[in-house]
């Protein structure tokens, strides 16, 4: 069941004369900040980060203020201690498999002294993904995914990561080399028709697989994606995860999630204070923001081909101006040297007298380079 | 015209005149050679008891030229006249009229007393009024022992004969005065002999009777309404009752006063019109949830006669439910609330139904941008009248325009409201009233989801005067409230949720006056509640939603209640009361145990419980008490005090700070006790410039106890557990108002000032959260300053032009004070609960309203209301909020009425 922002009804009646403006308040920063930890530990031995920082003033700039230099270390009931080792910018790495009939602690000493801990975590072995699809309609691309619940795995939180491949406008196999000053046919590593975008989701979705029959979670929808959207202009990939987590999981998730989604409209709850499972160690009173959950988390991965989805059109207006030039530039002539020089415009398209190029049409570099949108390199899960 | 009244005379008059004394009539002796008339008469009055009143000029051409010799003086009169146009007749007192063309008429006509009778009914009209009006009537017999004596009678209105409720009699020496009763009673106790009695109508349009009062008697009024009011404007000036009336913190508002405050779309608003009051706050444009006094919105009893109106809006409340065309007044009280009521903890707010005219079949209408409203009202046969109306919207053109232009889909809304009232007087003494009100609300922001909610009102009253001292009303009914939302998503996620609320009252009411001094009322309230909490239930074929209902719950409150008024003496007028209300909460129903001590968590249940059908789960009892006096400092102003404690056993739950349709009620149970509240006021009135002018200034403090709020992120749809997410809280809230307001002239209105503060605070003994680590917080609702400022300026009887500016404080919000980045995107973090506020509210609007002419036999009488809401176009921020964009976080505020809005309404009446 999901009730419906209900801020659409004051937008649609009132959007004649009701407005949203900017605003930002006087607020006195906080001083030090609150201290974060986010992560879901597998305990497969699936490659899981924990990330600990603290709270960043309202009005700067930068989001949030890593915290590098913690020992962490999770104990299990047994007396057994499985460490995290350090990456960069405050993430720390668990990939180890440990037994599931544990429960746990995690305990954290900070570079300054303190020490937190959390409430005992029992893993929880997720459930598989029954199946994972999409369904195609007049609006676009519902994905969705299926699974049953059980005994111990009730609650359910997804999370996703996107993947495409993003193609610029004019594709050109040409590069204008500034040292010889040469136009040549860009080798494998300097192609930039060919780009993949990856982004991170923030949505939350949960559900409780026990309000329904069976505690079967019949097509779930993880994301819709809009008819003609630039994320199937060739392939689109996205890896499900699927997470059981336990009630009072549920409650932070949910918190944190309508304290981002819902806060402001004239129906709004009231927001909530948001803690978690962690606590400073000798100062109950501490606020600490953060769940800490421990199990086995399920993906799965699945691709979206632009011709399965036919038609799918995708035209970005900001690339309407984009075209090949209908002057070609000759080679040796100024314009030559000046223009490509720069960078700003690049060889597109070649004109031949005979079997010699003599000269290039061009195309703008924006229109042309995918690396400026978008990473070139094939991700190492990518199947073609 | 002149009148000349003779004085006496010292002079002997130089012709020898003698006068000899007779029984009857005073003999006239004397020779008159040639003289004027009015030396005749300075020397008739110098030798009998005679007074001639006459116009001096009119008689200077009479000379008289007799002799006289023990004559009588209307022999010697026909003599003079004679040939002439002149007249003469003799009034009390030995005084002689002179006219000229037409005898004066100096005795009562032979059908004078049945004259007075018909004033009652009203068959002859005019020439009756203005005769009553200087006519000195004898009420009573005289005994020599009565030095004071009971006026009493009826007063109605000239024009339609209805009663006339709430017209003040009084007289202007000792200021002694009534008010008229429910059904246009007075009574008035006087010392014996003259006086005149004024009787302010309704409107500040005062009748006066001249009266010769020898005994206790009877004098039925019949007193004029404006012709301008064409029955419709019913003004309460109240100016004398708020000096007078021991309660305070009592406002009435007529529908005519709201008539005249620019509306939104321009729509009169009956809610909507009391938030010019003092000490009564909206935290929002778009809420017709009120707080009064620093009280919740569901700490209101809203009540429509004896029915309960649960959810008083129209479409998120942008309009309030009630047809203010269904509407004779408005009266909220926000302290002195007399025993009779109860069952809420802040104020009363009570409509008080019309029933209809009884001369003819009319009716009323008015057409707007998006709704319009229908009434007819009239008699049935000769003991029956009647009222009904209805309204309905048709917004969804708004909508479909927006649509072209925004890409929303599928918006509805829409709303209707009928009304029916009827009365039938089976005699003097015995009256049946109904009152019904249906109103329907849906309204989609997709084609997805439907909300819907009804509102049902159903209630009978019987009001039996046994005598002149005592009257009893039985009044009955039902009140329903239900909500639904439909959600179609997605075939197999149907559902259907729904909730409902169901009220039956039985209420007997006595009022008894003990001699002149004493008011009593008393009676009993009984009300029975059944709440259908939440249901949500599989919809069509396809859905696999399973059903879950959280348990119905039931309850029964008793009250009993007596109070008393007591005029002490002049100065002082006391009024005390006390409701002892009985609450049992019944079973069926399951629960959770929790061990002794513990907090209600879920990781302390233990057990569970289950009670059998009938079954008293939990008991719940107590006192209120309601005591208000007051002390005359003289004609003009009083001091007035008052203590009042009241109990609340239902509660709103709502996350959210306004009354929203997926607000749901919960009853007491055992774990959740119900709420009380005390306030103590002291207040000073006082009257200005003939009572055109009345100020008050109040101050109050409450103390609140079992409030609820909630824990960080609390569920409250389909929650079998409440008392799990609820915190035990407690509330004060103190403050002072001053009021001032001008009721007559040209330029009327008022401005009214709040100073006020309303504080939560967590239980200690909550275990569960403390809510800013249980330190005091401003609750949802706290905004220290409020004013108001109402101007109304009446061009001429046809066109008047109101000026509105309003002020308060931002209401409290909980802002974020940090952020961070978790599970992929920046999260905001909160400060304490309500640390901070919204930017200020500051609005202006005008409106005019142009009435048609006023010819008496016109076809339908017309008015067009237009005007501005929000002249400065100022953008107040209902809310501020934070989103993710992109990955940023920004904030922004929210204003609802961000531009200046033209409105026009057409109404009409026949």
């Amino acid at each position: 069941m999901r009730f419906k922002d209900l801020q659409f009804l004051l937008v649609v009646i009132f959007l004649f004369t009701g407005c949203r403006e900017p605003f930002e308040p006087e607020i006195e920063n906080v001083q030090g900040g609150v201290l974060v930890v986010e992560g879901y530990l597998d305990s497969n031995g699936l490659e899981s980060v924990l990330s600990i920082s603290r709270t960043a003033p309202i009005s700067g700039t930068e989001s949030n203020i890593p915290e590098p230099g913690a020992l962490i270390s999770l104990i299990a009931d047994s007396g057994e201690l499985y460490k995290l080792t350090e990456l960069k910018d405050g993430k720390y790495l668990f990939q180890l498999d440990i037994p599931e009939n544990q429960s746990y602690r995690l305990e954290i000493l900070l570079r300054n002294g303190e020490k937190y801990f959390s409430d005992p975590i029992k893993p929880i072995i997720t459930p598989d993904i029954l199946d994972a699809g999409y369904i195609r309609d007049e609006e676009g691309v519902e994905v969705y995914v299926n699974t049953q619940g059980n005994e111990v795995a009730d609650d359910f939180l997804w999370t996703y990561e996107e993947t495409w491949i993003f193609r610029p406008v004019i594709r050109t196999p040409y590069i204008y080399r500034n040292d010889t000053k040469v136009v040549e046919l860009r080798k494998e590593e300097e192609q930039i028709a060919l780009c993949y975008k990856s982004e991170t989701n923030p949505d939350l979705l949960l559900e409780t697989s026990s309000r329904f029959e069976d505690q079967v979670v019949f097509r779930q929808t993880i994301t819709e994606i809009p008819q003609g959207d630039e994320r199937i202009m060739e392939r689109y990939s996205i890896l499900i995860s699927q997470k059981a987590i336990d009630q009072q999981a549920v409650e932070f998730w949910e918190t944190l999630k309508r304290n981002t989604d819902d806060i402001g409209s004239i129906f709004s709850p009231l927001p909530s204070v948001i803690s978690g499972n962690l606590h400073l160690e000798g100062d109950d009173e501490q606020p600490v923001v953060g769940f800490v959950s421990l199990g086995v988390i399920k993906q799965t991965r699945i691709y979206i081909d632009q011709k399965d989805v036919f038609p799918w059109t995708f035209n970005d207006p900001e690339f309407d101006d984009c075209s090949i030039s209908i002057e070609p530039i000759y080679i040796g002539s100024s314009q030559y040297f000046s223009d490509f020089g720069t960078g700003a415009v690049l060889p597109a398209r070649e004109l031949m007298e005979g079997t010699t190029i003599v000269a290039y049409y061009s195309s703008t570099r924006r229109c042309s380079d995918c690396t400026l949108y978008a990473n070139r390199g094939k991700p190492d899960f990518w199947e073609d | 015209m002149k009148i000349h009244l003779l004085t006496f005379l010292f002079f002997i008059s130089f012709s020898a005149v003698s006068f000899s004394q007779n029984q009857d009539q005073p003999k006239i002796n004397g020779f008159f050679p040639g003289i004027s008339l009015e030396r005749f008469f300075e020397q008739v009055e110098e030798n009998t008891p005679y007074r001639f009143y006459y116009i001096e000029q009119k008689i200077s051409s009479i000379t008289v030229n007799l002799q006289a010799s023990d004559s009588k003086l209307s022999d010697l009169l026909d003599a003079v006249f004679q040939g002439t146009d002149f007249h003469y007749s003799f009034g009390a007192d030995n005084a002689v009229f002179i006219s000229k063309g037409k005898k004066l008429q100096v005795s009562l006509s032979d059908d004078f007393f049945s004259n007075v009778g018909n004033a009652g009914s009203g068959s002859s009209g005019q020439v009756d009024d203005a005769f009553v009006r200087n006519n000195r009537f004898i009420i009573g017999q005289s005994s020599p022992d009565k030095k004071t004596a009971i006026l009493s009678g009826t007063i109605s209105s000239l024009e339609n004969q209805e009663i006339i409720t709430g017209a003040i009699v009084f007289e202007k020496i000792d200021f002694t005065r009534t008010i008229s009763d429910r059904e246009g009673k007075y009574s008035i106790e006087l010392p014996v002999g003259r006086h005149t009695i004024y009787i302010q109508n309704l409107g500040g349009y005062i009748e006066q009777r001249l009266i010769d009062l020898r005994g206790d008697g009877v004098l039925d009024m019949a007193i004029g309404e404006s012709i301008y009011s064409l029955s419709e404007v019913v003004v309460n000036s109240g100016s004398i009752n708020q000096i007078s009336r021991p309660e305070m913190g009592v406002q009435t508002l007529t529908v005519s006063e709201m008539r005249k405050l620019p509306a939104i779309l321009g729509e009169v608003d009956v809610l909507k019109g009391i938030l010019v009051l003092p000490g009564v706050n909206t935290v929002g444009e778009a809420s017709v949830g009120f707080n009064v006094r620093g009280g919740a919105s569901d700490q209101n009893l809203v009540l429509f006669e004896n029915s309960t109106l649960f959810n008083p809006s129209h479409l998120f409340g942008f309009f309030s439910a009630i047809n203010a065309d269904m509407i004779e007044s408005v009266e909220l009280m926000k302290a002195g609330i007399p025993a009779n009521y109860g069952g809420r903890l802040s104020s009363v707010l009570q409509m008080k139904p019309k029933f209809g005219r009884t001369d003819k079949i009319g009716g009323s209408g008015g057409i707007g941008l998006l709704t319009s409203r229908l009434s007819l009202e009239g008699p049935i046969g000769e003991k029956t009248t009647f009222i009904a109306g209805g309204r309905t919207t048709y917004s969804d053109w708004v909508l479909d325009y927006l649509e072209d232009n925004a890409d929303f889909n599928a918006s509805r809304a829409s709303f209707y409201d009928l009304n029916l009232n009827v009365r039938h007087k089976f005699s003097e003494k015995d009256i049946l009233e109904f009152t019904g009100y249906y109103s329907q609300d849906q309204f989609q922001f997709d084609p997805d989801t439907v909300y819907s909610y009804q509102n049902q009102n159903y209630a009978l009253k019987w009001t039996h005067y046994f005598n002149d001292q005592l009257e009893a009303s039985f009044s009955a009914g039902k009140d329903k409230y239900d909500f639904q939302i439909l959600g179609e998503d997605n075939p197999l996620n149907s559902y259907e949720f729904g909730f409902g609320l169901d009220q039956n009252f039985v209420k007997a009411e006595f009022r008894q006056e003990k001699g002149f001094r004493h008011v009593l009322k008393y009676g009993v309230h009984l009300n029975q509640i059944t709440l259908n909490p939440g249901l949500i239930t599989p919809y069509g074929a396809e859905s696999i939603v399973i059903r879950d209902e959280v348990e119905q719950e039931s309850a029964l409150e008793t009250s009993i209640f007596i109070s008393d008024e007591f005029e002490i003496n002049d100065k002082w007028f006391v009024s005390g009361g006390i409701r002892y209300n009985l609450y049992n909460y019944f079973g069926p129903q399951t629960t959770f145990v929790y061990p002794e001590g513990q907090p209600t968590t879920n990781e302390n249940v233990i057990g569970e419980k289950t009670s059998e059908d009938g079954e008293i789960i939990k008991t719940y009892h107590g006192p209120e008490f309601r005591f208000s006096g007051r002390y005359s400092l003289n004609n003009q102003s009083s001091i007035k005090a008052g203590v009042n404690s009241m109990r609340q056993n239902m509660h709103l739950l709502s996350n959210s700070s306004v009354i929203s349709p997926t607000d749901t009620w919960k009853l007491s149970d055992e774990f959740i006790a119900p709420q009380t509240g005390i306030q103590y006021s002291l207040g000073y009135f006082r009257n200005m410039a003939q009572n055109q002018l009345e100020f008050s200034t109040e101050v109050y403090y409450r103390s609140m106890r079992n409030l609820l709020d909630y824990r960080s992120g609390a569920t409250i749809i389909l929650n079998d557990d409440v008392e799990q997410d609820v915190l035990n809280t407690n509330g004060k809230a103190y403050g002072v108002e001053f009021f001032l307001k001008k009721s007559a002239g040209k330029l009327n209105g008022s401005v009214s000032y709040t100073y006020a503060r309303s504080l939560y605070q967590t239980n200690s003994s909550e275990q569960k959260e403390q809510i800013n680590e249980g330190t005091e917080y401003p609750s949802n609702f706290d905004q220290p300053h409020h004013a108001v400022l109402v101007m109304n300026y009446e061009v001429s009887k046809r066109f008047n032009a109101t000026f509105s500016g309003n002020y308060s404080t931002g209401r409290p919000i909980t802002l974020p004070v940090s952020k961070f980045v978790y599970a992929g995107s920046e999260r905001v973090y909160y400060s304490d609960r309500n640390a901070q506020r919204v930017p200020d509210y500051f609005r202006l609007d005008f409106s005019i309203n142009l009435e048609g002419n006023h010819k008496v036999n016109k076809l339908a009488h017309s008015s067009w209301s237009m005007g501005i809401y929000n002249v400065l176009g100022r953008s107040n921020p209902y809310s501020i909020y934070y989103t993710p964009e992109e990955g940023v976080l920004r904030g922004y505020q929210l204003s609802i009425f961000a531009e200046p809005i033209p409105f026009i309404t057409y109404n009409f009446r026949f």
